[in-house]
């Protein structure tokens, strides 16, 4: 019951997103603008945290579950993985890689060079 | 058969996999096997096998498909659990994420035109590093093709999410913040579905990581694309 309204207000915050990207016709999102807006709410106090917890703890532990629909579309393209597709879909893999290593490795240092100059004061 | 018996079947055929692949993941813990990548994987075999398209599935996989929206809204919350956490963070995750982005942009551009692939298919992998509404949006502003860019999100999603925990120990990335950073930013929402899956501190990292990097790859993809398509 709880979780239910829980869901009714992160819904509701989804559809002000949605308002505000056609409004501003941004290219971000609605959900992403939705996201942001949440946050802000919470942290100005406008929203407090009681009132969207069980909704959000709902949805983040099941959140692979609402990406599957989407992910399935993938076999609308399965022709992409023979022949010439191939090669593109290598593509994207490695660039995709090299983004995961680059910006993981970067933060990575930064954060521990971070930890350890805390460490020495 | 009605449309209400499909769209039913069609979901709780969805929840079931989606059950599967969490048992699956909770008995191996490999991401390769996350619990997105083993449904998607029975569904896809399951629909191919019983010929049902795509479209007939989503009568069903629509409805599931409408909660995704409030799904991503959600990840507001642990990001403000840990908000004291984050903002210690918060230069580091900005400038791995604005790395990230800039290499997968030039990296995407350098490699298509080394292999001579057209400049419509490079406009359209050009934004695959952010979420699908964000890359089409991207992709068709500098002359792409919107449901190929589609295809590429999945491919930097899934194939991204599928291979990072073999990627992320061989260059050994293993602090939260560098395993939330790199998913975050190469393989988006559904990256950030599997670092919440681990560790919600890796998670809200990775969401930043899909937020900041959704905006940075909008602003700086065009000019890329005017400087070296």
């Amino acid at each position: 019951m709880k979780t239910g309204l829980h869901i009714g207000v992160l819904y509701g915050i989804y559809i002000m997103g949605t308002w505000i990207q056609q409004l501003f016709n941004l290219f971000i999102p609605g959900s992403v603008i939705g996201l942001i807006l949440l946050f802000i709410l919470l942290m100005t106090g406008i929203i407090k945290a009681p009132w969207v917890e069980d909704g959000a703890r709902f949805f983040i532990k099941h959140l692979a579950l609402f990406f599957i629909p989407a992910t399935v579309g993938v076999i609308n393209y399965l022709d992409l993985f023979s022949g010439g597709g191939l090669l593109l879909v290598f593509i994207g893999l490695v660039s995709t890689l090299m983004v995961m290593v680059s910006a993981g490795s970067v933060s990575q240092l930064l954060i521990k060079s971070k930890e350890r100059s805390h460490g020495n004061e | 058969m009605s449309n209400l018996i499909i769209g039913l079947t069609a979901v709780i055929g969805t929840i079931i996999c989606y059950f599967i692949g969490l048992k699956i993941y909770q008995q191996w813990r490999y991401t390769f096997l996350a619990p997105v990548i083993i449904a998607t994987l029975i569904l896809v075999l399951s629909l191919l096998f019983f010929q049902i398209p795509y479209e007939t599935y989503m009568i069903g996989g629509g409805w599931i498909n409408h909660l995704l929206g409030p799904a991503v809204v959600a990840l507001a919350y642990p990001l403000y659990e840990h908000r004291d956490t984050m903002k210690q963070l918060t230069f580091p995750i900005l400038t791995g994420t604005v790395i990230g982005a800039v290499i997968g942009i030039s990296s995407g551009i350098l490699l298509s035109k080394w292999w001579g692939v057209s400049e419509e298919v490079i406009y359209s992998l050009i934004p695959k590093n952010s979420t699908t509404p964000v890359a089409m949006e991207v992709a068709s502003g500098m002359g792409g093709v919107e449901s190929l860019a589609a295809v590429f999100v999945m491919i930097a999603g899934i194939g991204g999410s599928m291979l990072s925990s073999f990627v992320l120990k061989f260059t050994r990335i293993y602090h939260y913040t560098g395993t939330g950073v790199g998913l975050g930013s190469a393989s988006h929402a559904i990256g950030t579905a599997i670092a919440m899956e681990r560790d919600s501190f890796e998670g809200s990292v990775s969401t930043i990581a899909m937020v900041v990097s959704a905006m940075v790859v909008s602003v700086i993809a065009p000019l890329f694309a005017g400087w070296w398509v």
